[in-house]
This record gives structure tokens, sequence and C-alpha cells, in this order.
């Protein structure tokens, strides 16, 4: 970790942040900063949306820490520090005492009762 | 992405023991187009290869704290393939063309990919285009019928050489192409009679071979083998690309074992597809491409799994339907074999 701004040196992007590593690269020197950062916020947020609804079935809840980490709680006031998705399920498998599983039948049922309801 | 350019690619060679891997490697190492290639095996077996970039390595690994068998890393890969590419870099061997990599018949692929992946240094330098997995034509359908690994080792494969064809009965080997198929209807499959294949082929990542025949009684889509089922998906629209990546992070946490390979391409509402492809953990990092190889412009996506009933994950995806944007369709078994 850099000890001027806290940032972590990743060297491990994972899958899914892939994308935009990619085209932060792919811009080079020389292109405009902002709107890169623009787009990783944008992404992030959206990210965060989106589990969120998945989260909610477990109890928890996740928010971008930073615009470099995720945070992610429970309904007690216990959190995780997390730096991307592949950490953040075992995380809330911790969290929530189960482990998150997409395939468990009460979590599809939950989402398609949302998008009925 | 100039960064992909630069990157050595890697072959890994799998295949059960006794299924033909050094005598293939042998064959392909005589090729003259084959002169930069560095080999990697594990031992030096009875059949003698001859090749001045040859190289052994004792495997070992390391278990990571998580414990999970696919998320190794092999300690003697990383060390030999720094050495090779110190030696390429200072100029003192010609610059790599290939790396191939040839397993012990009991490897598991997933901890090689692992490995290159994972490594600070050589992630940026080494990347597997290609997983080959030998299957012996004669003791290939005892194997498949014994060993969890080497069925693990065909859904690992991107191409499939069926080899001694030429010593075995006709129909054990139609028979095992169609299983073959079956496990892995992704895999292009090729027969080596003799150890004879045509090395250029068989190298180029995507390229010619034929998909295993498929024996055509059963029309449906989902394909069981025992414990081994798959399963092939496309979306009514262009899906999320970040709601995708929750859904299939969260299952590759929850039965990441049990899924032994997803492949295919993915409609994300861009100018091109999302490459994707795994095996078990293991994802290759996704590549966007600018535009579509050809004019089927939907998502198709293949499942290789065990023990996850292909109804469970096509349920799945429905009940994510919303934060996906698109409603999963499985897809016939013949629409689904042009992957790239």
């Amino acid at each position: 970790m850099c000890v001027l701004c806290g940032q972590d040196f990743v060297a491990q992007v994972h899958w899914t942040d892939r994308h935009l590593e990619n085209r932060a690269r792919a811009s080079g020197p020389g292109s405009d900063p902002v709107a890169f950062q623009g787009d990783r916020r944008r992404d992030r947020a959206h990210r965060v949306v989106l589990t969120n609804e998945v989260l909610r079935h477990y109890g928890l809840r996740v928010e971008d820490w930073g615009g470099s980490k995720y945070v992610l709680r429970d309904r007690k006031g216990r959190s995780e520090l997390v730096q991307d998705l592949g950490s953040l399920w075992p995380a809330a498998a911790k969290l929530a005492g189960r482990r998150p599983d997409p395939l468990d039948s009460a979590l599809c049922e939950a989402l398609s009762a949302a998008h009925e309801g | 992405m100039e960064d992909r350019d630069t990157r050595r690619p890697v072959t890994v060679v799998t295949g059960f023991l006794g299924s033909g891997k050094t005598t293939l490697l042998t064959k392909v190492l005589a090729a003259p187009s084959t002169a930069n290639t560095a080999v990697l095996v594990n031992e030096f077996g009875e059949v003698g290869l001859d090749h001045h970039l040859l190289r052994r390595v004792d495997e070992r690994t390391v278990l990571l704290g998580s414990g999970c068998v696919c998320c190794t890393t092999r300690e003697d890969l990383v060390g030999a393939l720094m050495e090779l590419l110190n030696l390429d870099q200072r100029g003192e061997i010609p610059r790599l063309d290939r790396v191939v990599i040839e397993t012990t018949g009991l490897a598991d692929p997933a901890p090689i990919l692992h490995t290159i992946y994972a490594d600070p240094v050589l992630q940026h330098h080494f990347s597997v285009d290609l997983v080959l997995t030998t299957v012996d034509a004669v003791n290939g359908p005892l194997h498949l019928d014994r060993n969890p690994e080497s069925v693990k080792q065909v859904a690992a494969a991107d191409k499939v050489v069926v080899t001694k064809t030429d010593i075995a009965e006709l129909g054990v080997a139609r028979v095992l192409l169609s299983r073959l198929g079956k496990i892995n209807p992704s895999a292009r499959i090729f027969e080596a009679a003799f150890g004879e294949v045509d090395v250029h082929e068989l190298f180029r990542p995507g390229g010619e071979g034929t998909h295993a025949p498929s024996l055509a009684e059963e029309p449906d889509e989902l394909h069981d083998t025992g414990e081994t089922h798959s399963v092939s998906v496309t979306f009514d629209g262009a899906i999320d690309w970040t709601a995708f990546g929750i859904w299939f992070s969260m299952l590759l946490n929850a039965r990441g074992e049990d899924v032994l390979r997803v492949k295919g391409l993915l409609d994300v509402g861009e100018a091109g597809p999302v490459v994707l492809n795994g095996v078990q953990h293991i994802i290759h990092p996704p590549e966007h491409l600018g535009e579509w190889p050809d004019e089927d412009r939907r998502s198709r996506i293949i499942f290789i799994t065990k023990g996850v009933h292909p109804e469970e994950l096509l349920n799945s995806l429905l009940a994510f339907r919303d934060l996906l944007g698109a409603q999963p369709l499985p897809l016939h078994a013949e629409q689904s074999v042009a992957f790239p």
C-alpha cells in the first residue's frame, strides 16, 4: 500500500474489473484522465446498485469506499472491506453465515418476486 | 491492448497416462515451424524428446490459504517460465514463438492457468491460448469411466486429440467421439492415427478441426453424461456485463469446483462481443472484441458442470433477468458449437 495516498497496488486485477483496466491502458498517455475516471465511477456505482439487489436477500449492503474498495455491511453494524467481486462473496458468506449462491431457490424466488412486484 | 500482442502464447497439453501426449509432442517438435517453441515437461519419458528448448520441471505446487485445488500456484512453472523469459529478453535464445507445457497424466490443468494469470510478472508476458487434451481411443472410455480427472481434462480442452485411432475398433472410436462431444461440445476434435496430426492446425487458436459428430438421436439441448452436464444458453437481447460479472463471480464462489468449464461470446450491447473463457475458478482475462467474428450476433455461452443440473443454471439466470437486462434461452447443440 502507498503510505501517501492509501492506494493498494493490486497485482491481480479481478476479471470483472478487467474491462475498465484495459480501457484505461488503451487510452494511453495524453488522453483525458477525467473521462476515464467518470466511466469508472459510473461503472462502480452501477455495480453497487446491482449487487445490493442480490445482497438484500442476505441482509447485507455494499457501498463504494472512496472509489478504490467496497465496504460490505450487515444490519448489526459489522463491516468488511473488499477489493472486488472476487473477495466480496467470501466476505458476504462470513457476515451472513451462509454462502451466497445464485442457484439457491429462495434467492431466485426473491428476485423473481421483485420482478413481478 | 498492445500488451496482448506481446505476450507469448502458451499451450497446455494434458491427457491421461499413456494417452499419447509425448508421442504427439515428438511429432509436433519435429516440424520446422516449431523451432522457437520451448517445451516444459514433467518427466523425460521413454519416448525420447529431442529439442534444444526442452526443460524438465518437477511438479511443485503451493496450496494457497483458501485451500482450493485449482487456485494453487505451480512454483516450478513460475521458475521455468521466468528462466525462459530471461533467456529470451537477454537475446540468448531466439524470440519464443510459443511455450508448450506438458502436464502429468493426473494433472488438473486449472492450476497451470492460475499460475500464469496470477503471477505478477508472468501475466504480462505469457497468455494461455490453447488447452490440448489427448484421449486414447483404446483406453479413453475406461479412463473417462474411472477417473474424474480425465473428464476434467476433456472439459478444460479447447482441442481434443484422439490418439491411437489406428488400433482402436471403429465402433469404439465412434462412441468415444460422441461421448467427448457430449462432455465438451465446444471443443474441436482431431484424430491422430500413429501420432500424425497437422501441427499447424493444431496450434492455431480457433482454426479448423471438426466438432464431435453427434450421434443425432438425442434432440434435446441438455447433455448428460453421468455427473457431467453441459448446457448452452443465449439471451433475447444484450446483457449487462456488470450484472453477468456479479452472477458469475457469485456462482464461482459458491460452486466453483462444480463448474468445470465456461466458454462463450456475450453480447453486452457494444460493437463486438466479450469473449469469456474459464476453467473452474480460473477465468481468462475477458476480451472485448471490436467486432463479431461472424453473422450470428447473439450471445452464446456454454457451461460444463459436474453435479449442477442445467435447469438450475437456467432458472438462476431467469431469476436474474431484471439485473441482466435480458432473458436466457437454451440453445440447441448444433447452434452452440460455433465458438471462437
